[in-house]
């Protein structure tokens, strides 16, 4: 007992400082709010970078299922607009407000397996096929415009015969006026397509809007493709051949939207008929 | 002794007046240079007598920053810088104790010469504002803003002491 108290007195300096300085502590941590913040903030500062080192390497594994579900979100807005401008044509507000059933056109969205752009006959291979409700003669579009025409489907893939093909032929119209015309590529520049068949009467601006025409099953109506970049009348010819500078560039995308129409067996049957 | 502890007394309240009353006021600055801070009153704790308990100069220590920090609107900061010197100051005299030992009176220049005595009290207020303004800041994220602010301070303060030291030239 003699000796702890003799320890004591030996080191009171030494114990009266910590104490003092432990009370220094307390009153400015709990007095002093600025230096309470910097408390509360600096030990964040050390973990704080750890943390978000580590939370960087799980969103880098979370991208994939974050890309998909956005995707997704894209489609289903991509559809919203494009129902909606449709209805909004035929003054149907109301049904469409009320219900789903006027949902003519679905999106189905899906990331691309394999493209080319640089041959003359493109394809590419969607990674999604009959499995996803994928049939042949589906539009497929991207953000920015359309891509091409579902030309094969097997269980998990399919195959689009692009718009960068010689064998493809889309309606398309000069959106201000309403012309209708054939898009076809004829270049080799994967950002430039030909718009034919506009007659030569046709008051045609450069820079103007060349939309779908809505007469194909694949697109539906107004779905956006490019501007207009150049014209000409070839001699002899009753016809413009117009430059269409495309919105999309296919060397950049990898994901791409599947149009599904509802009624596109009922008007292919009635085409098949008339022929 | 009666006089020894009355000649503190009175030197630490007058100190103290000048700290809190006058030099707090002053405020050096040029556009973004505001490093310069006069703070003299660990000089109380400089010139307490050698012979005195360890641990009341550790007590006397955390009172003075107590007070100074009532004034300066910082309750506990200059308590804990002040404490720490206090406590420091033990193990500072023993560092720099001059070959004859320390049996001349009070620790001032007058009676172990202005070198010493310079030494003495520069590790002290480097002590004291360093601790003083880590604290202050609280975080080393700071550490640039600390290190100008204690140096420039320093030179500062000891240059107002030394003055003061060569006018008053004190024996106790």
């Amino acid at each position: 007992m003699r000796n702890i108290i003799s320890l004591f007195i030996r080191y009171s300096a030494f114990i009266l400082f910590l104490v003092l300085e432990c009370f220094s502590f307390y009153l400015i941590i709990n007095y002093n709010k600025s230096q309470k913040e910097i408390w509360a903030n600096s030990s964040n500062l050390l973990t704080g970078g750890v943390n978000s080192y580590v939370q960087g390497v799980e969103d880098f594994f979370a991208l994939q299922n974050r890309n998909d579900s956005l995707l997704i979100e894209n489609a289903k807005l991509l559809e919203t607009i494009i129902n909606y401008r449709i209805n909004s044509k035929n003054n149907n507000f109301q049904e469409f407000e009320d219900s789903d059933s006027t949902a003519n056109y679905q999106l189905i969205p899906s990331r691309l397996c394999s493209k080319t752009i640089n041959l003359r006959n493109n394809f590419m291979t969607l990674c999604k096929g009959s499995q996803d409700s994928i049939e042949v003669g589906m539009g497929v579009i991207t953000e920015n415009g359309i891509a091409g025409i579902v030309s094969q489907v097997s269980k998990d893939f399919s195959t689009v015969l692009m718009i960068l093909n010689s064998e493809s032929r889309t309606s398309a119209k000069v959106k201000s006026k309403n012309y209708f015309g054939n898009l076809q590529w004829r270049s080799d520049n994967p950002l430039l397509m030909t718009l034919t068949d506009v007659p030569k009467h046709a008051e045609i601006v450069i820079g103007d809007t060349v939309v779908t025409s809505g007469f194909s099953i694949s697109f539906p109506e107004d779905v956006y493709i490019g501007t207009i970049y150049d014209y000409s009348i070839q001699d002899g010819s009753n016809s413009y051949n117009i430059d269409v500078e495309l919105a999309t560039d296919f060397s950049k995308t990898d994901y791409v939207y599947v149009v599904s129409y509802k009624l596109a067996e009922q008007k292919e049957q009635l085409i098949d008929s008339d022929e | 002794m009666n006089s020894i502890w009355q000649r503190n007394i009175i030197r630490g309240l007058i100190i103290l007046a000048l700290q809190l009353l006058l030099l707090k006021r002053i405020d050096i600055t040029f556009g973004d240079f505001n490093y310069i801070h006069f703070t003299i009153y660990s000089i109380i704790i400089v010139l307490l007598p050698y012979q005195m308990n360890r641990s009341g100069v550790v007590v006397i220590g955390f009172l003075l920053g107590f007070i100074v920090d009532i004034f300066y609107d910082s309750l506990g900061v200059h308590a804990a810088a002040t404490t720490l010197i206090a406590y420091a100051r033990y193990f500072v005299l023993n560092l720099i104790s001059p070959t004859e030992g320390y049996n001349k009176g009070g620790l001032t220049a007058s009676n172990y010469g202005l070198p010493w005595f310079l030494t003495y009290l520069s590790i002290i207020v480097l002590l004291h504002l360093i601790t003083l303004y880590s604290i202050e800041a609280f975080s080393f994220v700071y550490l640039k803003e600390i290190i100008l602010r204690s140096v420039f301070s320093f030179i500062a303060s000891i240059f107002f002491i030394t003055i003061g030291t060569l006018i008053f030239n004190p024996k106790y």
